[in-house]
């Protein structure tokens, strides 16, 4: 069942829908089916435009009332429908066909069913593709506007929107809801009534809601006039072959079995696409870069998956058909180049026999030239006019005609037969000498039957062929008879024209009709009759050998002149007498009741180039028939390929194709690869950046994770965006913001991690590039463990990094061995400054605790610390109040030991219990939390002034010193009450 | 023309920086060559047709980084390839030295039954030779790789060793592509008339392995 018929119908005059295709959409894990239809609309100066329109739809399309629209992506110059591999697969034979529909706004993918339907219908879509030609404008899509509604107009993008703006702008459409005429009838312009459903255009998010149908109101449209007409042919002869392909499509998918959609696959996007990206845009064809912020770009980026996985090794030919078909034209336009002309000789001929069998030997017709023809193409009209021919096809004449041709043809050659094509009465024969055979191919009959029942004697046989390089189409047709009938034969003649139509090898590739080949031969009892004379007259003039007077009356000449048929078309001087109607047996002219008028029924056209007749004659030897037999010799110049220049061509078109492909890889130039990021301090954000400047294909660029990792970069780093869009020769600014902190620092004073990095900024359909990050850390107090810190009797920054590295290392539980040695202190002397220096300072601060510090005196603080100057520390008491949070919070190992953890919540409220807890914990441990819990009560003993008091000071450490092992953020409301609790003891209670 | 199947695989460059991996590419892809260096910081491809035994085949050829600090990065490309050239430079013996490192690296990452070849590269430096025809003959047979020594400044034996190693995946993906070539036919029982046309000497017909 072809759907494009129901999206037809949906469709305004002047919008046609060259294919349709069922699929399925695939969002995330969801699967929607929708009707895709290719729509073209012809502009007035002759161009075409096409737009994809996805419907969604109830059971299988029949008619317009069947789907409804649900949005249009224009097919712009940045369209691009692409077959995707599904994910790791070697090409699957009766697979679904995956496809990627990418336009600058939005990416959709699809799940087409497996068979030749859906591969005509991505080769439609290929065709339809703007090139990337600069001289030809950019579509404009104003046809389009149609579907928008008319209080949004002012909002419409300027025409060059649909190809390279960004963003998504929703429009109102309306849309026909299946109540057209037939497409047979008249089409109407058409008025929007009233309220019309919302359709989205281009991208963006879905708009559910306004899907409904709009009334539209029909006023009465122009006539069709001549153009008009025209036009509904060529869509006529369209629809014809979209039958054909239909009807094959439906059987394949048959054979594969119905369930195209069950077995649905995840897919990625292969890195094997075809890459050739022929939309591609020129860059002097895009408009200037538009300056967008950051964040619009990331926003344009749609989540891709990256392609780090294993993916197709080999893949099918069928998405290189794009390729072929710009081999083949290539080779089409460059067919000068490596051929050249070389005469042949071409018999045609053609009799009527008049339902006898051949009585006589055909010599003098087949064989009356002196030289060998290199071809033979023999008509015969009337071959059977038994009922049983006609009713059966089948006739023992066929055979004896074609026994008397083959024995009567040159003997100066040996001849093949290519091809025999028979429709009742009319065969048509072809010959080629032997050692021709070899350079024909593509060869195809077809026959049409003109008129209704009982008129299907009549019509046309036709082969079409290729010889060396030329094609060539000889048609034998037998038209309408009487005198009266011109206009039929006319019209037969149109109708073998627009119904003569012949498989391509490439079944994508829509059928040939007879009007596309280079020679066009056309023989036939045509049956024109000489007109205005009465039968008298004509014999008189026959007799006088005047037949230039008697061709002026000749049908056949009077309506080509009027170009009313065969147009193009040639015909040589008839320079002998009308070949019918003679009694059967003799060279008299009818005697019979019906006494019919003489007239050149019997003819031979041609069309083409490089065409010389060398004879046009009648045959009146042969007595066989009503009618004498015609034949015409012509030299018909053939373009014979020069193997070794076709070898070059072949090969330069292959080669300039890979190179437009490479030169459509995207490419990027970075200004800076390395970045060093020097004595990077905790908490101190340090930024690199630098530029990406696009080259001239567009790019969607991302950085992407390394195999095994989960992030494209190690924790204390952040590109900044990380992924975007580039238009061509547009540049884009990346900043790399370096942050060192609490989850970051120990290990990297333990040198466990190094300021060390490598980024990989992948375009998609491109190439990677690494960027190398290098730096060093300046250990710090905050981060490093309470013992490592007791250990450290110089300021940290002044111990050999090996040494800091050694300390950090060193285990929880190591106080018992060396600790003698080594004459560790108490607490850390960094704890013991901050302290001291709040108790010197600010015992009596107001909102101590509670207030924010200052970031920059933090920085200061933290180099005093490290460093060992404190003497030079001046701060606000805030400042160095909140260091000493950060101090807490920062320590890899909390003041309580994570190990002790639950116990504390356990024995909350048992102060006993809970100095018991405290007693187990390492020693440096203990004593940094046995001089906290007293700075705090001294702190208390001020509470007057500082005003805090023992639940604030409880909650504010509670959190700190008490850490939930696994994961420390999200401690539950009870847990916190508890920690509080225990600290809110040591408060209460002196030691 | 009867329409063939096309076929499309991976090809990498693999070997130590400076041995002209980048160059042997782009004598291959665009027939050119550049004396500078400009080391190659990432992965980068290019696209060519060929046509070996009447099929056409497309191949994505992609160049790696060769730097040390990237190997860990590049490893990771090593599975999505179906041929791997291993290259050194014949006047530069630490670069043959490392081929072992490289092919230890392959047979970790790469897939199996990935086809390898070994290029002894820059065959033109003929006074500067630090190792020996017979040694890169000899390291090749040891790894059952075949050998050829190239120059992409004098376009020496380039097409030659693309050619074979597209040949020797054709060759071991001939399962595969036996099932095309069946299902192509069928399809092509209509073109018998056809002539042969379309067989460009060339490429094609150079390669007489007949493999099929
Ligand atoms: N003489 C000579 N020099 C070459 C050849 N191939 C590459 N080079 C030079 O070697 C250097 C490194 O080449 P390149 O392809 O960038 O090496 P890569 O790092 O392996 O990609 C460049 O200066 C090239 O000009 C060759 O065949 N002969
Ligand atoms: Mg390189």
């Amino acid at each position: 069942m072809d759907q494009s018929v129901a999206i037809q119908e949906t469709l305004a005059d002047g919008e046609y829908c060259i294919i349709a295709v069922q699929g399925m959409l695939c969002e995330g894990d969801s699967r929607q089916s929708r009707l895709l239809g290719l729509v073209r609309y012809r502009l007035e100066h002759g161009g075409q435009e096409h737009a994809l329109f996805l419907y969604t739809h109830r059971r299988m399309a029949i008619t317009g009332d069947d789907v409804s629209l649900d949005r249009i992506v224009p097919v712009s110059r940045d369209f691009t429908l692409e077959e995707v591999s599904p994910d790791g697969e070697l090409y699957i034979l009766g697979s679904d066909v995956t496809v990627q529909l990418d336009t600058a706004e939005l990416s959709l993918m699809f799940q087409l069913p497996f068979g030749s339907h859906t591969r005509m219908f991505l080769q439609e879509v290929a065709r339809a593709c703007p090139g990337f030609d600069p001289v030809t404008p950019d579509p404009e899509f104003r046809w389009l506007s149609r579907y928008r509604c008319t209080q949004l107009q002012s909002q419409l993008p300027t025409p060059h929107g649909w190809n390279s703006a960004p963003g998504t702008w929703p429009g109102c459409a309306r849309i026909g809801g299946g109540r057209y005429p037939s497409r047979n009838g008249l089409w109407g312009l058409e008025e929007a009534r009233s309220g019309a459903g919302s359709v989205l255009f281009g991208g963006g998010a879905v708009d559910q809601t306004g899907l409904r149908l709009a009334e539209v109101a029909r006023g009465g449209g122009p006539l069709w006039g001549r153009s008009g007409r025209r036009g509904r042919r060529d869509e006529e002869v369209e629809e014809a072959g979209r039958e054909m392909s239909a009807a094959a499509g439906s059987r394949e998918r048959d054979s594969a079995g119905n369930s195209h959609f069950d077995d649905l696959r995840p897919n990625g996007k292969g890195l094997l696409v075809d890459q050739s990206s022929w939309g591609q845009d020129k860059p002097e064809d895009l408009l200037p870069r538009q300056n967008k912020s950051k964040s619009e770009i990331t926003d344009m980026v749609r989540s891709s998956t990256i392609t780090v996985s294993d993916k197709a090794h080999i893949l099918s030919m069928q998405k290189f058909g794009l390729r072929d078909t710009l081999v083949k034209s290539e080779l089409v336009q460059k067919e000068e180049d490596y051929t050249y002309i070389q005469n042949f000789r071409f018999f045609v001929g053609t009799y009527n026999v008049n339902g006898q069998s051949p009585k006589e030997c055909l010599r003098p017709w087949l064989r009356h030239s002196v030289e060998a023809p290199d071809v033979y193409c023999v008509g015969f009209q009337e071959l059977d006019l038994s009922k049983e021919a006609f009713f059966f096809q089948d006739t023992p004449k066929e055979e004896e005609w074609f026994k008397a041709v083959s024995d009567c043809l040159h003997p100066g050659a040996k001849y093949a037969k290519i091809k025999l094509i028979r429709l009742v009465g009319i065969m048509l024969l072809l010959y080629v000498k032997e050692e021709h055979a070899a350079y024909i191919s593509e060869v195809e009959a077809e026959s049409v039957g003109t008129g209704i029942m009982g008129r299907m004697n009549k019509g046309g046989v036709a082969i079409r062929f290729r010889f060396h390089n030329t094609s060539i189409c000889v048609v034998n047709s037998h038209l309408a008879a009487h005198t009266e009938e011109c206009e039929r034969r006319n019209q037969d003649y149109k109708d073998i024209c627009s119904r003569m139509q012949f498989c391509q090898v490439d079944p994508g590739l829509p059928p040939l009709t007879i009007s596309k080949h280079d020679v066009i031969l056309w023989l036939g009892d045509l049956n024109y009759r000489i007109e205005e004379l009465d039968v008298e007259k004509v014999k008189k003039l026959i007799e006088e050998k005047a037949f230039q007077t008697l061709y002026a009356y000749d049908q056949l000449k009077t309506q080509v002149a009027a170009k009313a048929v065969f147009e193009g078309f040639t015909e040589g001087e008839l320079t002998f007498q009308p070949t019918y109607k003679y009694d059967t047996g003799s060279d008299d002219w009818d005697t019979s009741e019906k006494c019919r008028a003489p007239a050149w029924c019997d003819r031979i056209l041609w069309k083409g180039k490089n065409i010389t007749q060398l004879s046009y004659q009648s045959h009146m030897a042969l007595k066989t028939s009503d009618h004498k037999p015609v034949s015409s010799v012509f030299d018909i110049g053939v373009k014979v390929r020069n193997e070794e220049l076709y070898r070059k061509t072949l090969e330069e078109i292959v080669r300039s194709l890979d190179k437009m492909e490479n030169a459509n890889i995207p490419s990027v130039s970075l200004s800076k690869r390395e970045f060093c990021f020097q004595n990077v301090k905790y908490m101190q954000l340090q930024v690199e950046s630098f530029t990406i400047h696009n080259g001239q294909v567009p790019c969607r660029f991302e950085f992407i994770n390394k195999p095994d990792e989960q992030s494209y970069c190690k924790q204390w780093l952040n590109a900044n965006p990380s992924r975007g869009f580039l238009l061509p020769d547009s540049t884009i600014e990346i900043e790399l913001e370096l942050f060192v902190n609490k989850s970051t620092a120990t290990k990297l004073n333990s040198n466990e991690d190094k300021i060390e990095d490598i980024l990989v900024l992948h375009l998609d359909r491109g190439k990677d590039y690494f960027l190398s990050v290098s730096g060093n850390y300046l250990p710090s107090c905050f981060g490093s463990p309470i013992h490592t810190l007791c250990y450290m009797k110089e300021p940290i920054l002044d111990l050999p990094l090996e040494t800091v590295r050694e300390l950090t290392l060193r285990p929880l539980w190591t106080e018992d061995d060396g600790s003698q040695l080594e004459n560790p202190m108490e607490i850390p002397k960094e704890l013991w400054m901050m302290v001291d220096y709040l108790y010197r300072n600010a015992v009596q601060q107001e909102d101590l605790f509670q207030q924010p510090g200052l970031r920059s005196e933090f920085e200061h603080v933290r180099d005093c610390l490290d460093t060992g100057m404190i003497d030079t520390l001046s701060a606000s008491n805030h400042s160095v109040a909140e260091a000493l949070l950060l101090f807490l919070e920062s320590l890899p190992e909390p003041v309580i030991c994570y190990s002790a953890y639950h116990n504390c919540l356990e024995c909350s409220g048992n102060y006993t219990a809970s100095k018991q807890v405290i007693s187990t914990l390492p020693t440096f441990h203990k004593n940094v939390f046995n001089y906290l819990m007293a700075f705090l009560q001294e702190l208390l003993k001020n509470s007057a002034k500082n005003h805090l008091d023992e639940n604030i000071l409880a909650s504010i450490f509670g959190s700190l010193l008490l850490r939930n092992p696994a994961g420390h953020q999200k401690l539950e409301m009870v847990e916190k009450k508890k920690a509080q609790e225990f600290i809110h003891q040591f408060l209460c209670n002196s030691p | 023309m009867a329409k063939q199947y096309d076929v499309l695989f991976r090809l990498l460059l693999i070997g130590d920086s400076g041995v002209g991996k980048t160059c042997l590419l782009c004598r291959f892809t665009d027939n050119e060559f550049h004396s500078s260096h400009i080391s190659t910081i990432g992965v980068d491809f290019k696209m060519k047709t060929i046509e070996v035994d009447g099929i056409k085949v497309r191949i994505q050829i992609w160049d790696t980084a060769g730097q040390e600090r990237y190997q860990t990065i590049t490893k990771q490309y090593y599975r999505r390839a179906q041929g791997i050239f291993l290259v050194y430079d014949i006047s530069s013996e630490r670069s043959y030295q490392h081929i072992m490192k490289w092919v230890s690296d392959v047979d970790e990452y790469a897939p199996e039954g990935v086809q390898k070849i070994l290029i002894g590269n820059k065959a033109d430096e003929e006074q500067k030779r630090q190792v020996g025809r017979e040694q890169g003959q000899q390291l090749a047979k040891e790894y059952g790789m075949d050998f050829y020594e190239t120059s992409a400044c004098t376009n020496l034996n380039i097409k030659e060793s693309f050619m074979r190693l597209t040949e020797l995946v054709l060759q071991a993906h001939r399962k595969e592509l036996d099932g095309l070539r069946t299902r192509a036919s069928n399809e092509l029982a209509l073109a018998e008339l056809e002539e042969d046309e379309g067989k460009p000497e060339g490429p094609a017909n150079s390669s007489k392995t007949c493999w099929c």
